[in-house]
């Protein structure tokens, strides 16, 4: 499992860094950054979860490499 | 299903309702909302006599937020107005769409990153913890909006933003009046915008001459050095916009959401047994109590927009996508009607979606977090001290929050 984020369309809520800090952070304007894009696999509960919450659409969870 | 055989919304509705719907009683969300989810969307007539397309399902909201066919830009001659005597948020100087939108958000984002938030937190709660010992220190019954509610978001918003807290009396006063839909004459409104434009002005005037780490000194350093990116209107306008965000809205959410949380002691007492409850309890106030109506998200059809039920939003259309809507919306929400502090898929529509979501939602989410558990447990056993029911609400104005909230403990 992949994650892969957007920052262009990034609308800096900060839920995922807040939901799995491991997985997200943001930059220095606050855009999305990925920081692990093979999260451990006990994560991917919260992983969709935060692609869902995200406003923008701007996370997207890729089932393969 | 193309556009010009599928269904109009509500072409001809009679008499379409008032909108924002009536809450009643106050402390529950509108009877109203009960019977939205039928089709997508509605027509509303607005305290202007203006009429506007309410869109009401959670799928369509979500996704109208993030839809550029409609615009922010409601500064245009056929756009509904919400009231007849405040042209609020219609001003035709200000393009709050991209790409002059994008300009001047991302000159905001960078102050309302996670960590950015989260370096502020020891500040929020040492302003929390002061004001609860004055409160403690004060006479019984307190009232929570003026001894609590009100206070914290305002000293933390001066302080993001550069402005001196202790002009808090006087820019409330002028904020309160720009943000009156009914409840003032005109002529008060009209003053009370003046006022603050001119309080605004002295203001970046101030910073100019002596600037400090703060929003509004870094709005002007970039104003002064790139004219491109915001002219002096728009530095003027959006510095305005961000104090004002920046405390009515948590302020009433405090006030509102504590008083709502207060009536249900038993929700109070399981907040109290396991503190990790409070992120979900505050997530699930701002779900379900909504201290605004959505009037504020007025966006204006720029091309023919199809909706999830077949209907059509037609090009030139005025249209309000409906937060309280969406969020009672029982396709997405188990008993959407019930508070349920411990709900746990809980993607709310309060903040918005899109590129305009609520840049300061962080901020607001720490600050009601904080404020939430230093009550509870400065006074454990914290009460309303008058009936839920008989506490009034602030109608006619953009913040429907309550105006007295007095608790004893």
């Amino acid at each position: 499992m992949r994650v892969i984020a957007t920052p262009s369309t990034c609308a800096v809520s900060s839920l995922c860094v807040y939901r799995l800090p491991t997985v997200f952070d943001q930059d220095e304007d606050g855009l999305v950054l990925i920081l692990d894009d093979h999260p451990d696999p006990t994560l991917h509960e919260e992983l969709h979860r935060a692609a869902r919450a995200c406003p923008t659409n701007s996370i997207k969870i890729l089932d393969s490499d | 299903m193309t556009a010009d055989v599928s269904p109009e919304v509500c072409p001809h509705a009679a008499n379409p309702p008032r909108y924002p719907f009536a809450w009643s009683p106050p402390m529950e969300m509108p009877e109203a909302l009960r019977d939205v989810h039928g089709s997508s969307a509605m027509e509303v007539t607005l305290p202007s006599g203006d009429t506007a397309t309410l869109v009401t399902r959670y799928q369509d909201v979500r996704a109208l937020f993030a839809d550029k066919r409609l615009s922010r830009n409601i500064a245009r001659p056929d756009c509904a107005r919400i009231s007849k005597d405040n042209d609020l948020f219609m001003d035709p100087h200000i393009d709050p769409d991209p790409p002059k939108h994008t300009q001047v958000r991302s000159l905001v984002t960078k102050a309302f990153t996670a960590r950015r938030i989260e370096s502020l937190r020891p500040y929020v709660q040492e302003v929390a913890d002061q004001l609860l010992d004055e409160m403690a220190a004060g006479p019984r019954p307190a009232e929570l909006n003026e001894a609590f509610a009100f206070p914290l978001p305002i000293k933390v918003i001066c302080k993001l933003l550069g402005v001196p807290a202790e002009d808090r009396d006087q820019f409330r006063g002028y904020v309160d009046g720009f943000l009156a839909v009914t409840k003032l004459p005109p002529e008060e409104i009209g003053k009370a915008r003046q006022n603050l434009w001119k309080y605004l002005g002295d203001l970046i005037e101030a910073k100019r001459a002596n600037p400090a780490d703060d929003l509004i000194s870094e709005f002007i350093r970039v104003r002064d050095e790139d004219d491109n990116r915001m002219n002096e209107h728009e530095l003027h306008f959006w510095c305005q916009g961000l104090l004002i965000a920046g405390y009515v809205t948590t302020a009433s959410q405090i006030g509102t959401g504590t008083a709502v949380l207060l009536n249900r002691p038993d929700l109070v007492r399981e907040i109290q047994a396991d503190w990790s409850l409070v992120p979900s309890a505050v997530e699930e106030l701002l779900r379900t109590q909504i201290m605004g109506s959505s009037v504020g998200t007025m966006r204006y059809a720029v091309e023919d927009i199809p909706l999830s039920d077949g209907s059509v939003i037609k090009k030139g259309t005025s249209v309000l996508l409906s937060e309280e809507g969406a969020n009672c919306d029982p396709a997405v929400f188990d008993n959407p009607f019930e508070l349920d502090i411990r709900r746990e898929e809980n993607h709310h529509m309060t903040f918005g979606a899109g590129i305009h979501y609520c840049v300061g939602a962080a901020l607001a989410r720490m600050e009601l977090q904080i404020a939430t558990e230093s009550l509870l447990r400065r006074f454990p056993s914290i009460r309303l001290a008058k009936p839920a029911n008989e506490l009034p609400r602030a109608l006619g104005g953009f913040m429907e929050g309550f105006t007295e909230i007095p608790v004893d403990w």
